[in-house]
Formats: structure tokens, sequence, C-alpha cells
């Protein structure tokens, strides 16, 4: 470390010590970004994509069918409402023809009951579901703890272990610990690694903080050589573990400001979060705080998935089937900057397919890989994000890749992408566009006694991580590999053997400048 | 909704304390006589912060020594007024947080769990339980709890006359391992239910109109949007005649289980034996209704008096003095597992069936598989180390349910994915078919001790 740096690290240890900590994030944006007190969602929730059904007209046959009913219960008979139940005209003629007009004004009253229940009714339903305000320890949950009540130390990265750092407890990939702002700007820290063990919204086979969890106790590779672009990023990048933020796992609805504070926390020191998961609902506060740091419409998202997760029109605002609409219906991001990566399960249907088009939202379904093939796609992608440097979130679910490899997710769906295609893609990406943040998530070890799947989601982190210290050391080329990794070069086999060799050389020469520069500036 | 907030014993203690004074309503700490320089030396706020016990709310009580005894005096004043500034924002504030999760009110479904009214069903037939079986003997096909009949409407109880209904309530939303909402089928799915009672040799689906009443449908995002429909599925079920038996769904479930029977039969008419780890009477909770939550509001809410509530089994890490103390206070009698190890699980299990014979005619019964060690329930939501046996928590059910009226029964929390060798569904099924094979005896006009001479013993000589 040099002089100046050790400088600038008392400097801050004096100021933080000076200081009382903050226990509630102080730097809240303009715009409304969670609900407080008993207040209504601040945003639209109409969902354009819902196509309002036509009414009917009704043929002058069946009037003596309709002869007790009133005319409110004949116009709803013939409402768009009514033809959830009773189909289209043809279908409604031929059901009105077999009833008696008894049995017709019992239909259409069951229809009537059906959808007033469905909608919510100002007086008959709460608005909203309301916690219990009276507790003294309400937000006990997401307390956090005075830097005063432990012994004091130095701002900045804590090594766990005793031998070289390692040894102690798991953190994400080996790497330090940072429990504060102040850490990650003391350490200069370019990646903080943050588990958020949201467990909610992915119900089917599931099993609490234990991803997050896992993941460190399987993620020791996430701070590893890439062999094949000869690049560690434990070497590259000051890369720390930033400890799981507090969720309260009965409501993913109070759990997003907290994600959404902290992953707006490392991002304004510059460095790069990465979330690890917890359910698909986290994409949403990830991105916004990203939002918050960088503005609105400035971050591009590629959501790889097999679900597009822009469903939206049940009860509630957040799941984790949800965080790509209320993204874009918040403003944080717009239609037109997400690419959508792997999709092929059950929906989107035609509705969904045609508002992403409109929306100019890019999707590249399994559908497109069966037609073009994969190394297309991926091309595409590529150069899809890398369009005009923009700022890219990943969000990477873990069930884009096949069952195969990644068992242990909320909601596998078979036919994905395999280790190798996915490996190639998350390292390009965080290699060749402008990636500020990368979320993994859907993760649930549970399911899993092989282990496979976490050691799988390590290597996606991992992949990125490369990525990304390829990024910082300037390997951007488009598909860089290694020369010396991926090719002998001993013979002229595929008639390029020069290349290789003149590569190779390059490279060398490359690296030796560049530590030359490095001992002028010391 | 917040009706659970009453009679608090802890509510107070802190937004309230920190006006200074602090007084009252915690514990006081009394300071050590070697330390009261250290808090002498503090201003008024910060000793009163001390001194009133509020601090060990925050820190504990013997790192607090520790501090007071080691650190510099403006190094401690500095921890004491974090500390405070910590303790301040426990409490909810309606400028900073949020209350009440707002919902989409113009979704189309804020609602789907609408019954299909009778005039919207396109088949026509008659009322009355019904096989989905092809054979006389099936061996396979679809599952259904014991291979019983199935029911769908309430006319189809009536129509059958039917004394049991076995329902699902598949609610996964609560604090264990989030897999309870397959607890439903994965039981249908092992045909082990509907096997003879071995004592008496009474065979439950013959002296029982017994059916698979299907699932009450659940809002797997939110417990409190579930609870209004359960509640009222779990009364009208009760109210055709039948017993409704659940299966969970975690234990948050068991709160409109018993509900809908109160509703149907009046709060405070029938007492409640609650097997498990955890005595689910959190107090002072963010939320207003989870598993931990559960019998604290069947309590608060007088659905069940505490004096007509047995709970057995209790260990793990919400049993601790202030929660013991509550319960005895509500006059709930409680047996833990100190107590079955001090004296013996014979005794208590004796004292269990003394304190149900002098209890109230009519019981809901319920089990929480925690209350099962994990070396027979390893599928718990909540597993928790040690816990009675198999044959311990299905002897007592069965003694219970043929010696009582039994107004509704609920097993919660199994999660079937933590247990690849489905012994845990195995033994779930056996404690429902526990109370079902007594629930038969005391129909069949039997003692409920009674054995048969054929299964006592082989008789030759």
């Amino acid at each position: 470390m040099t002089k100046l740096t050790t400088t600038i690290r008392t400097a801050l240890f004096l100021t933080t010590a000076l200081t009382a900590p903050l226990a509630w994030a102080d730097d809240v944006p303009d715009m409304p970004e969670h609900v407080v007190g008993d207040a209504a969602y601040p945003f639209d929730t109409v969902d354009p994509r819902e196509e309002k059904k036509e009414a009917i007209e009704l043929p002058d046959s069946v009037a003596p069918k309709l002869e007790l009913l009133t005319d409110e219960e004949i116009e709803f008979l013939k409402s768009g409402d009514a033809r959830r139940f009773a189909g289209p005209a043809k279908a409604t003629v031929e059901a009105l023809e077999k009833r008696t007009p008894e049995e017709v004004k019992a239909w259409v009253n069951a229809m009537q009951h059906v959808m007033s229940e469905h909608r919510y009714e100002e007086g008959r339903d709460l608005p909203n579901i309301p916690f219990n305000t009276e507790s003294t320890e309400f937000n006990a949950w997401r307390a956090e703890r005075p830097r005063s009540m432990d012994p004091e130390r130095e701002d900045g990265p804590i090594a766990l272990g005793r031998y070289d750092g390692r040894g102690g407890p798991p953190t994400f990939g080996g790497h330090p610990l940072a429990l504060t702002k102040e850490d990650l700007i003391a350490g200069e820290v370019d990646v903080a690694i943050l588990g958020a063990p949201l467990n909610m919204g992915s119900g089917w086979r599931d099993s609490g903080s234990q991803a997050t969890t896992d993941l460190r106790l399987f993620g020791r590779r996430m701070g590893s050589l890439d062999q094949y672009v000869q690049v560690n990023p434990r070497d590259v990048l000051n890369i720390v573990d930033y400890g799981d933020v507090a969720i309260d796992n009965n409501s993913t609805e109070r759990s997003m400001r907290l994600v959404r504070e902290k992953v707006r926390e490392i991002a304004q020191t510059g460095a790069i979060p990465v979330i690890i998961g917890g359910d698909h609902s986290l994409e949403y506060p990830n991105v916004a705080a990203l939002a918050d740091v960088y503005g609105k419409e400035k971050v591009s998202v590629i959501h790889f998935d097999s679900h597009y997760d822009a469903w939206w029109g049940g009860p509630h605002l957040i799941d984790h089937g949800v965080p790509v609409y209320r993204l874009i219906n918040e403003g944080h991001v717009r239609a037109a900057d997400y690419i959508q990566v792997g999709l092929r399960s059950a929906g989107p249907d035609e509705s969904g397919f045609k508002w992403m088009r409109e929306q100019g939202m890019r999707y590249h379904t399994m559908a497109e890989v069966e037609k073009r093939g994969w190394d297309a796609v991926l091309d595409r992608v590529v150069a899809e994000a890398s369009e005009e440097g923009r700022k890219i979130h990943i969000s990477f679910d873990i069930d884009v890749l096949d069952p195969a490899f990644m068992p242990a997710t909320g909601t596998p769906v078979p036919g994905g992408l395999d280790m190798r295609e996915s490996i190639t893609i998350v390292r390009r990406l965080c290699a060749e566009s402008n990636v500020v943040s990368f979320d993994l998530v859907e993760f649930h070890p549970a399911l899993d006694p092989t282990y496979k799947t976490a050691l799988n989601s390590a290597f996606i982190v991992k992949a990125c991580l490369t990525g990304l210290a390829m990024n910082k050391e300037g390997k951007t080329a488009e598909h860089y590999l290694s020369p010396l990794a991926s090719e002998h070069a001993l013979d002229d086999h595929y008639g390029d053997q020069q290349q290789y060799l003149d590569a190779t050389k390059a490279e060398e020469e490359a690296a030796k400048s560049k530590d030359e520069n490095r001992e002028d500036d010391e | 909704m917040h009706t659970n907030n009453k009679n608090r014993g802890m509510r107070t203690f802190l937004l309230a304390s920190l006006l200074i004074p602090f007084s009252g309503a915690l514990g006081a700490w009394s300071v050590p006589q070697e330390l009261s320089d250290k808090v002498d030396a503090l201003n008024k706020a910060q000793r009163s912060f001390i001194t009133s016990g509020a601090a060990i709310t925050v820190i504990p009580e013997s790192q607090l020594k520790h501090e007071l005894a080691t650190r510099e005096p403006e190094s401690l004043k500095k921890l004491m007024d974090d500390l405070m500034t910590v303790a301040e924002q426990f409490g909810y504030s309606p400028e900073r947080d949020m209350g009440a999760a707002p919902l989409n009110l113009t979704s189309d479904r804020f609602h789907w769990r609408v019954v299909t009214p009778p005039a919207l069903r396109e088949m026509k037939r008659e009322p009355g339980p019904f096989s989905v079986h092809r054979y006389l003997y099936p061996t396979s096909g679809v599952p259904t709890f014991g291979g019983a009949k199935v029911a769908i409407w309430p006319e189809d109880l009536v129509a059958g006359n039917v004394d049991v209904a076995i329902v699902g309530v598949p609610g996964n939303v609560s604090s264990g391992v989030r897999d309870a909402a397959r607890a439903p089928n994965e039981m249908r799915a092992l045909n082990t239910i509907a096997t003879p009672d071995l004592q008496s040799l009474v065979k439950p689906f013959e002296v029982l109109s017994v059916v698979d009443y299907g699932d009450f449908a659940v809002d797997q995002m939110s417990i409190e949007l579930s609870i209004g429909h359960i509640t009222a599925m779990v009364a009208e079920t009760a109210g055709t005649g039948a017993i409704p038996m659940l299966v969970g769904g975690d234990t948050s479930m068991l709160y409109p289980g018993v509900k809908g029977i109160a509703s149907e039969r009046g709060a405070g008419s029938f007492g409640l034996l609650h097997f498990s780890a955890h005595p689910d009477t959190e107090r002072n909770e963010a939320h207003t209704i989870s598993d931990r939550q559960a019998v604290f509001r069947l309590l608060d809410e007088g659905i069940v008096k505490g004096s007509d509530t047995i709970q057995v089994g209790l260990r793990g890490p919400d049993v601790d003095a202030s929660t013991l103390q509550w319960l005895r206070d509500k006059g709930v009698r409680y047996h833990t597992m100190a107590e079955i190890r001090q004296r013996g699980f014979e005794a208590v299990i004796e004292r269990v069936r003394t304190e149900v014979d002098k209890g109230p005619d009519a019981y809901f019964v319920s089990i929480d598989v925690s209350a099962l060690a994990p070396a027979e329930m390893i599928a718990a939501g909540r597993a928790e180390a040690n816990g009675l046996s198999i044959e311990q928590v299905r002897m007592a059910i069965r003694h219970v349910c043929a010696a009582k009226d039994i107004v509704g029964f609920e097993i919660t929390d199994l999660a079937p994915m933590m247990d690849l060798s489905r012994l845990s569904v195995m033994h779930a099924n056996a404690v429902l078919n526990a109370c079902l094979g007594g629930i038969a005896v005391r129909r069949a006009g039997l003692d409920p001790d009674y054995v048969h001479p054929l299964a006592l013993d082989h008789g030759q000589r």
C-alpha cells in the first residue's frame, strides 16, 4: 500500500471515530422509493396489456330467456366481464338457449358475484396488509449494530483467517469481509458481494437463508484463476464479502427498502454490487438502487431467466414474477433498455410478446436459440449489451440454466443453457460491456444434496468477476481468450500457428512494460 | 387487525421508557457496586438508560458489564449514545417506516380465491362423496387422503352424512422451511392413513364416513390475505356436522383453522391440545400473524381460553422465562421437554390425560410436527433437537380423540422436501390416523382404553 492511501485511511478512520454510526440511510432520493405509514402505492397499477374484452350484442331470439333479468343484469351479460365466464357471443347464445329464464338469472347473478368478489372494494377490503405498528421491536430486524459496540479498528476490509486471510469463517470466495461504507471506501473496493436471503416469492421448494450461507460454504472458487483467459480476479480487483442485508421473510414488500439502500450504498462508493439471492423479487430493489445512483433510465438490464418476470395484475405489488414490470412502471428502467435471455417458461403469451416488441424490449428466447444456434444468439446479445457503452446490470436467475446443472432452484424449466454456454456469455458480458452490477438469484440449496447447484452458481459469479477483472485490465476484445491457454501452437494444425505465437509474445511484452511502468510510479 | 396488541407485557418497554426517565416498564438493572463510579460519570439520560434495564435489551448484560469496567469515559459515553440511538429507532414511525404493505387495488384478482358459485358449475351431478377410481379395489390412481372418496361442496358433505373431512391448507408463508405447501399432497401420495386402530381393531373408514375435501386456497404471498377465506371455509365445513381434519401448511394456518371452528361452535367452547416444540406465542412481532404468533392470537382474542389450552413438547429458541411466565399467567398448562426429562414421559402424559379429562367436553387437537424428535420427523419446517417419539405422540393423540368430542384436528409444518426417505410423511400420516382411529373408537361406543383381546394376546397355551 502506498503512503498516500495509508494517510487517507487514517483520516477516514478518525472521521468515523468521531461521528456516530447511522443506523438508517440518510440519503433518500427524491422519487418516492417506498411507502411510509399506510399510504397507497404511489404509481399507476393498471396493466396496459390487459385487453378489455368487447361487449357483445345478443340476438332477439334469446329475448324470452332474458325476461327475468333487470336492465343492469342484461348490460352485465353483454359486457366484457361476462365474457370471462360466458365466452364469446356464440357460446353465450348457446348457454342461454339451454337454460330456463330462472336459470339464466341465477347464472348471471353468479357471474356478477364472482366479479365483485374478485375486485377490491373500498370499505369491504383492506387496501393493504397492516403490520403490527405497536410492536416495540418493529425495526429490530434491521437495527444495525453500532461500531462502538465492538473494539475500535481501522476502516477497510477485514481478513477473517490467520493464514494470509484464509482459515476463518467462510466468506464469498474467501474474500475479506467489509461491514460499512467506510470499509468499502478505505479498501478501495471494486466489487462488494452482498447476500440477500429473501425467499418468499418462489415458495416452491425453498429453504430459508441457506442460499447465501451455502454460497459462502461452497463458493471458494469465486476467487481463483480463470484458465481460459489467464486472469485471476483476486489479483486484479479488490473484492469483499459485504455480509447479508436484513430481510423480513414475512414481507417481501417491507424488505425492498433495505435491499435498495444497501445496494445503493455499495454503488455510491463506486464499487460494483454483486447480489447473491434470494428470489428474483430482488431485481427490483437492485436496479432501483442503481437508478438512484446513476439516474433514471440510465441503466440497461440483461435479464437471464427462463421466465420474463414482467407479469402484473395480482394483488401483490412485488413477488418473484413481477420485478421487471415494476421497475419499468416506476420509471427506473426503460423497457427498451431491457434484454431478456433464455425465456422458455409457459408464459409470456402472445400479448406479452407483443407488449415486449412494442416497448422495444429485446428478447432472446430458447426458440431463437433453437432456430439460430447458440453462438449466433451469444454474439447478438453481447453486441446489444455493448451498444453506446451503456451501464449494464445483469440479473442472473439460475433457472436460465437447464435443471440438469441447477436442480436447486425455485421454478426450474427444462431445455435451458448449459454451464459452458453460461460461463462464456457471463464472462464476455462482464468483460466487453460496461457492467456496473450483477445479481444471482433463485438458489434454494435444500433441493440439491449434491451441492452441484451451489458449485455451479459460484462458477457463474466467478465468470462475472473474471470478466470484470478483464475489463479493468483492458482485455475487452471480442471474445478474448488467452492465446497461450487456447492453443499449444506446437504445429500448424489449424493453419494459424504463427498468429498464436505472435499474440502470446505480444502479451508477454505488454505485461513486462506494464510492470516497468508500475515500478516507475512507485 | 390490531386486536393482538392487547395485554402485551413487554410492549411499553422501549419507546415509552425512552421518553426520559426510563422507569417502570422494564425490570430495573442494578449497577454492580464496583461499576457504580463508571455509571455515575455518565449523564442523566445515559444513567437512566442503563439503570432502567433498557440498555440490556440492546447489549448483552455480560458485555455491558465488561464495557463499563474497561472503557475510557469518552468511549463509554459514545457507546451509550449509540445504543440509545439504536433503541430509539426500534419502534414504528409513520413518517419513516412502512406501516402497511400496499396492494394493487386495480387488480382483477384481488381476491382470486372465490369458490365457483353453483350456477357457474358446468357439470351437473347428484351431491355426495364420489370415488376417483375405476376399480372396486384400487391400488393406485389419483391420490386422496387414505384413499378416501372426494367431496367438493358442502352439499356433498351433507348428502354423504360425512363424519370427517380431511382437507389441505397448503400455506407456505411462515418462518420454517418453505415446503409445507407440499405436505397435503405428499400425505395423499403415501397411502398409509386408513389403517385399523391396532388396539381396538376398529377400522376407521368402516365406522366413519371420511372424505378428502380437497385443499382450501391460500395466498402464498400473504397469510393475512388467506385468513378470511380459510376461516370461512373451515366454519362452513364444520357447519355440515363433519369434523374438519386440516393438513397444513405452516403453523400460521392453525389460527384460521381454530378460528373457523370457533366461529361455528362458539369461542371458548372447546379446549386446545397443542403438540409442538414451539409455543408460538410471540407477543411483540412487527407482523399481525405468523406461525410464531398463531397461539398468541388464539389466546389473545379469546378464541380459546388459556385455561382450556394444553401445550406438550415445548423446547427450542422461543421457550424462555418470559414466554413460560406469559403462558402460566394465561392459565395454559404447558409441558416442556424439561418436565418430561425430569418426571418421565409416562408420568407427564398421565398428567396431560388427567388435564384433558378434567377439561372441556370438546377439544381441538393440533400438532406442529416439530413436537416429534427429528430422528423420526426430520421434515419439520422448524425442526428442533430432541423431542417426543412417534409412539408417544400417537398414543397421546389417540387417547384424546377417543375420550373427547373432537371439533377439529390440524397437523402443520411438515416440509416433505427435507426427507428424501418419506419416513416423515409416513409418521405424519400415522399421527393423523391416530386421531382418526380415536374418533372411530368413540363413535363405535368403545372405552378409550379398550383393548381387543385378539390384539393383546395370541392366546396360545
